[in-house]
């Protein structure tokens, strides 16, 4: 269980992390120039979603090892 | 339409296919447990990935409109949607396999990784008010 519970924590930390920089790029830019929208959202999208890869993997290894 | 809604289209496009191959592989041969594994864990990373996809179109438009409005990416319900699968799995492991599901949950990444790859000339090629 204790094992479980470090794995989806640390996942989760870091993807929390990694999202909160992501996230607070892409708002900067899209504030700075709302007409590149697109191209930011769509990079930001392949950041986010490899970046929660990790924790998905986390979540279901976790559960196994219950 | 803008290129991030062409990038949607395409990739739940590409996710449907590899769906619609996937259920063919399930009638058809006789890795049922296989397929079936495959399926439930290609399916829910499909929503996945139409979850994560309008909620980052939105947090965009919020930004755009300037709306003070609250807004998350909603990494609890998809950590949540893949705990759903690996819970399912454990429960009936004589319908799906675990190792397939986990393939399965990983194939977005692989549909999002090919489709960038194929489409990042078209976006860094093209010339300004193109």
């Amino acid at each position: 269980m204790l094992a479980a519970a470090i794995a989806v924590g640390l996942g989760a930390l870091g993807a929390g992390i990694g999202n909160g920089l992501i996230v607070n790029g892409t708002v900067n830019g899209i504030a700075r120039q709302p007409e590149l929208r697109g191209t930011l959202q769509t990079t930001m999208f392949i950041g986010v979603a490899l970046v929660e890869a990790l924790p998905i993997i986390a979540v279901v290894i976790a559960f196994m090892s219950m | 339409m803008s290129d991030y809604s062409y990038m949607m289209r395409r990739q739940l496009k590409w996710m449907f296919y590899l769906l619609a191959i996937l259920v063919l592989g399930w009638g058809f041969t006789d890795y049922q447990t296989f397929f079936s594994g495959m399926i439930l864990g290609a399916g829910i990373s499909a929503f996945n990935l139409w979850f994560l996809q309008v909620k980052i179109n939105r947090i965009g438009q919020g930004i755009v409109d300037r709306d003070e409005k609250k807004r998350t990416l909603g990494m609890l319900t998809r950590l949540a949607t893949a705990a759903l699968a690996a819970v399912i799995t454990i429960r009936y492991p004589e319908i799906f396999d675990m190792i397939a599901v986990i393939i399965g949950l990983m194939t977005p990444y692989l549909v999002i990784i090919i489709d960038y790859l194929f489409h990042q000339t078209e976006l860094t090629t093209r010339k300004r008010g193109e």
